[in-house]
């Protein structure tokens, strides 16, 4: 690894800077083997009162980016390849094991994970969200007719939750996150719900939140989504940066990947993804004024 | 793991940007104690709504929905009087048993529904902690509201049992002292569930222990028998006298069957616990900010 000669200036305020966030997770395993593994690493002090039979699982490993106003970044990745953790760590649900991530404003998630109460009606559901989110009661009311609109519920949205098909519930909490807009957004796979009649509808939204969002990140496994929206694009596997750019590059030797492993050939695959990692270009953020990192 | 991290190259260049952090805040990061309250009190709404919501639903599930919330603590009520007041005869001495014996219960039955549903607040509303970044401190507080909602028809029928079931006892002005009695027990409870709220989302093992806790803690606040009958040890006597739970209970009782005004004791260690522990839980639960949503 070479460090650059020269320092480069970021130009104004970014939106986001992640600075060497990584996130392991301490899981309980059933493979025997692994279990004892750790139990040979760790001192008999250090395992007391944790849960028997547990494992690390590092799902990202350090990474540090900056984004800054205007861009749109696409990250693409297998399954578990870190996506939804660094969208975890850049929404601020989750605080990353090691480093931090800063932001100018209050980023939202617009997920379809966001469950939500399945006793209480869609109505209340509604009112609920927009509250959590920061609203006030008339902002809500404001806009309660258009969030209906954009989920396509009609009058089910006064009979419980429980009671919504699993299409109509996540069409529910997209128009809720959706009704917010927020300067940084995060799109975690939130257009491939619903029904056609809703995808266009959601796209509609979706587009008008980018153009007023400062700065949007989007995971999605659909490819062509990435490419049309995205300014730059993100590849991740196994918890490792890959690569970083060009979304037409990036894509193009993800698809490379993919369609290796697709026919079993692994090797190969592995070839493209090193050659990828060792052309990539990280980032070491350096702050410019006092960095005020909170106490740990 | 580390066979697959050494088969991976490491990056071409590691290039430093600097960066201007002044107008960047840490995500998720815990605001100052200060701050945290103006946060909390910014979300009222939500908190409100959050109660309101959930008391509608809370025995949706029942065919005599919210009725039950006046049935359990009648049966329970019951129960006791069969046992303890016919069986065992430890009501033997107290003046109006059966008055005694529901303004007990109804108080104690309060006190360990909202302590556990704080407690548990956390836990429970999992999915909203991952969905929305608010202060988490709302949903113990939300609960909390929502059990003062859930209990006002509880005490309302409380008092109408006093009065009708005989020996009927007179309505005095000293009645009214109960309503601040009632608030401090709230706020006694949301401190105590403040801090049962973080110790469970760390240590998830303690739910297990609430119940225990629980039952321990009615033993000790005298609802079924009388105190200065069966506690003869000055020791324990006094540290039954500090139960907060006891006192309220006490209080009650003189306001409500003896038309006797509390002495000032009573009053004064109610107080204390209730601030204290609605200070305690604050700061105990405002530390553990960040870490809720995760694990």
């Amino acid at each position: 690894m070479v460090a650059a000669e020269q320092v480069l200036e970021v130009e104004g305020h970014p939106c986001v800077v992640v600075d060497g966030a990584a996130m392991e997770y301490r899981v309980v395993t059933t493979d025997s083997d692994a279990a004892a593994q750790e139990r040979r690493d760790t001192s008999l002090l250090k395992r007391f009162g944790r849960r028997p039979n547990t494992v690390v699982v590092r799902a990202l490993y350090e990474l540090s980016l900056v984004a800054e106003r205007g861009e749109s970044v696409g990250i693409i990745g297998r399954n578990g390849s870190g996506k939804s953790t660094l969208m975890k760590l850049i929404s601020g649900q989750v605080r990353p094991t090691s480093g931090a991530v800063f932001a100018s404003s209050t980023p939202i998630m617009l997920g379809v994970n966001a469950a939500l109460m399945p006793d209480l009606s869609g109505h209340q559901n509604v009112v609920l969200g927009c509250l959590a989110m920061g609203m006030s009661r008339r902002e809500v009311d404001d806009k309660f007719p258009s969030i209906v609109e954009l989920c396509g519920l009609e009058d089910s949205i006064y009979l419980p939750m429980k009671s919504y098909s699993s299409g109509m519930a996540s069409r529910l909490r997209f128009a809720i996150a959706a009704s917010i807009d927020p300067e940084i957004l995060l799109v975690d796979e939130a257009l491939n719900t619903g029904d056609a009649q809703f995808g266009n509808r959601s796209k509609r939204r979706m587009d008008q939140l980018r153009g007023q969002a400062g700065c949007v990140f989007l995971v999605s496994h659909s490819l062509e989504t990435i490419t049309n929206m995205c300014s730059r694009v993100i590849w991740l596997d196994k918890g490792h940066l890959i690569m970083d750019g060009d979304p037409s590059d990036t894509v193009r030797a993800y698809q490379d990947f993919t369609g290796h492993l697709a026919k079993g050939n692994n090797l190969s695959a592995a070839r493209v993804r090193d050659e990828a990692r060792a052309a990539l270009q990280t980032t070491q953020i350096l702050a410019r004024s006092k960095m005020h990192r909170s106490r740990r | 793991m580390s066979a697959k991290k050494a088969f991976l190259p490491e990056p071409a260049v590691v290039q430093p940007l600097a960066v201007d952090m002044r107008r960047l805040t840490r995500v998720g990061a815990r605001p100052r104690f200060l701050d945290y309250l103006v946060q909390l009190w910014d979300f009222r709404e939500f908190i409100y709504y959050d109660a309101r919501a959930r008391v509608q639903s809370g025995t949706r599930r029942d065919r005599l929905g919210s009725a039950w919330l006046l049935l359990n603590p009648i049966f329970n009520g019951l129960t006791y009087y069969a046992i303890f007041g016919i069986l065992l005869q430890t009501s033997g001495g107290i003046k109006n048993y059966v008055g005694y014996l529901v303004i007990g219960i109804f108080v104690f039955q309060g006190t360990s529904g909202a302590i556990t549903s704080g407690a548990r607040s956390i836990h429970s509303n999992k999915s909203m902690v991952e969905a929305f970044n608010f202060p988490r401190a709302t949903l113990p507080i939300g609960m909390n509201i929502r059990e003062i909602m859930a209990n006002v028809p509880l005490i309302l029928g409380m008092l109408l049992i006093i009065v009708l079931i005989p020996p009927v006892e007179k309505i005095t002005w000293l009645w009214l002292m109960i309503i601040p009695a009632l608030l401090l027990q709230s706020v006694f409870n949301l401190g105590v569930g403040l801090i049962l709220a973080r110790i469970i989302s760390r240590i998830h093992d303690t739910t297990h222990l609430i119940p225990f806790f629980m039952r321990a803690w009615m033993y000790g606040s005298a609802i079924f028998y009388s105190y200065d009958r069966f506690i003869t040890h000055p020791t324990i006597l006094a540290i039954v006298k500090m139960n907060p739970l006891f006192n309220v209970i006490d209080i009650l009782r003189n306001c409500l069957l003896y038309a006797q005004p509390p002495t000032w004791q009573s009053w004064a260690t109610l107080a204390v616990w209730a601030l204290g522990a609605l200070l305690a839980g604050l700061l105990f639960f405002w530390q553990g900010e960040e870490s809720y949503g995760r694990g």
